[in-house]
């Protein structure tokens, strides 16, 4: 996988990196759609630009870029879906796969968390980028990723014990 | 992170929803666009290419060109005075001394000898490219394709020599020539 722009079978590329670009972008928008409208220009755009599919950090970089961008264009539908998001259970999002209900509480754990724990938690564990990374595509230090990494998992550890 | 590690490979085995299928023909239609774009840019591209190649060309074809007019100017002119010598001499000259020695249609013949001296015939050309630099990507004006920009730099040399004489005539200068490339997507 050197280079996305001469990458014949881009499709199995995608479908290699697809739910962990998804996933990121629900981080904004929190509706599949919107998301996936991200994905779609955020991957073209990084295939356009011939950029190296090893660049983990500027694709994931590349796709919060987007997602501001989208915010920031629409902010009234924004604040009209995090208000509707907030009085959502929260249980649904961020999107999982779950298949008990341990899963599903542990979904519901994650979607609780701050925003920059689950940012760097969701690169962490579903994208499986290097602090480094996520440094890189966050635009943070590396020991802030990983302190944030840290709180993440200390607050699901939290919220997932019995009362 | 070792201090959750069951945590880790719980969160782990948790699987983010897959994406639609829709999502994946969308952006194969989005890539195919990008691609006929790319190619219609390519074309257009080619049509500025073209115009940055051949530019410099076309000032050195006018540069040999001025050059050239040059030298059948000076030849016509020392042409003319040899003319002007060999009448003035012959003015001078008594008619019974040059008749003699000359033949009645040698006098034709000798400017004919002189202007067929005075004439150079090209000998060579040479382009030395001497420092290409890579300037970099740059997008044209509406354009969303990448260009590549070049800048080659050249030592363009031009000669002419007279058989007859073995006098030589060389033209040196320096070009510069730019070449915008566009960056396929494939």
């Amino acid at each position: 996988m050197d280079n996305i722009a001469n990458h014949e079978d881009w499709k199995s590329c995608f479908s290699e990196i697809g739910p962990g670009l998804l996933l990121f972008a629900r981080q904004w928008t929190r509706s599949a759609a919107d998301a996936e409208d991200i994905v779609q220009e955020a991957f073209v755009k990084f295939w356009r630009r011939n950029h190296r599919i090893n660049n983990r950090a500027l694709l994931y970089a590349t796709v919060r870029s987007i997602a501001l961008d989208f915010i920031r264009r629409d902010k009234r539908r924004a604040r009209r879906e995090a208000t509707v998001v907030a009085e959502a259970d929260p249980s649904v999002e961020p999107q999982f796969e779950w298949e008990d209900e341990a899963q599903s509480a542990l979904a519901a754990a994650v979607s609780c968390l701050p925003h920059d724990q689950r940012e760097v938690l969701v690169l962490k564990i579903w994208s499986e980028l290097t602090f480094s990374e996520i440094a890189s595509a966050l635009g943070i230090s590396q020991n802030t990723a990983a302190s944030r990494y840290r709180y993440a998992l200390a607050n699901l550890k939290k919220s997932l014990q019995p009362q | 992170m070792n201090d959750f590690p069951e945590l880790e490979s719980d969160l782990r085995a948790l699987r983010p929803a897959r994406p639609s299928p829709v999502l994946l023909e969308r952006i194969e239609e989005a890539m195919v666009e990008n691609c006929r774009a790319s190619v219609s840019d390519a074309g257009s591209m080619a049509k500025w290419r073209w115009r940055f190649t051949e530019t410099p060309y076309r000032f050195g074809i006018g540069l040999v060109a001025a050059a050239a007019a040059v030298v059948l100017l000076l030849a016509r002119i020392n042409t003319d005075q040899t003319r002007n010598q060999d009448k003035e001499i012959a003015q001078v000259s008594p008619a019974t001394e040059t008749r003699p020695v000359l033949p009645a249609f040698s006098g034709g013949s000798g400017a004919d000898r002189s202007i067929s001296s005075n004439k150079f015939v090209p000998a060579g050309a040479t382009q030395v490219v001497y420092n290409t630099r890579n300037e970099g990507l740059q997008f044209a004006d509406g354009s969303r394709q990448p260009l590549r920009r070049l800048r080659y730099q050249t030592q363009q040399t031009w000669q002419w020599r007279n058989p007859s004489t073995g006098a030589s005539l060389r033209v040196s200068y320096p070009s510069e020539e730019v070449v915008l490339i566009p960056v396929s997507g494939q």
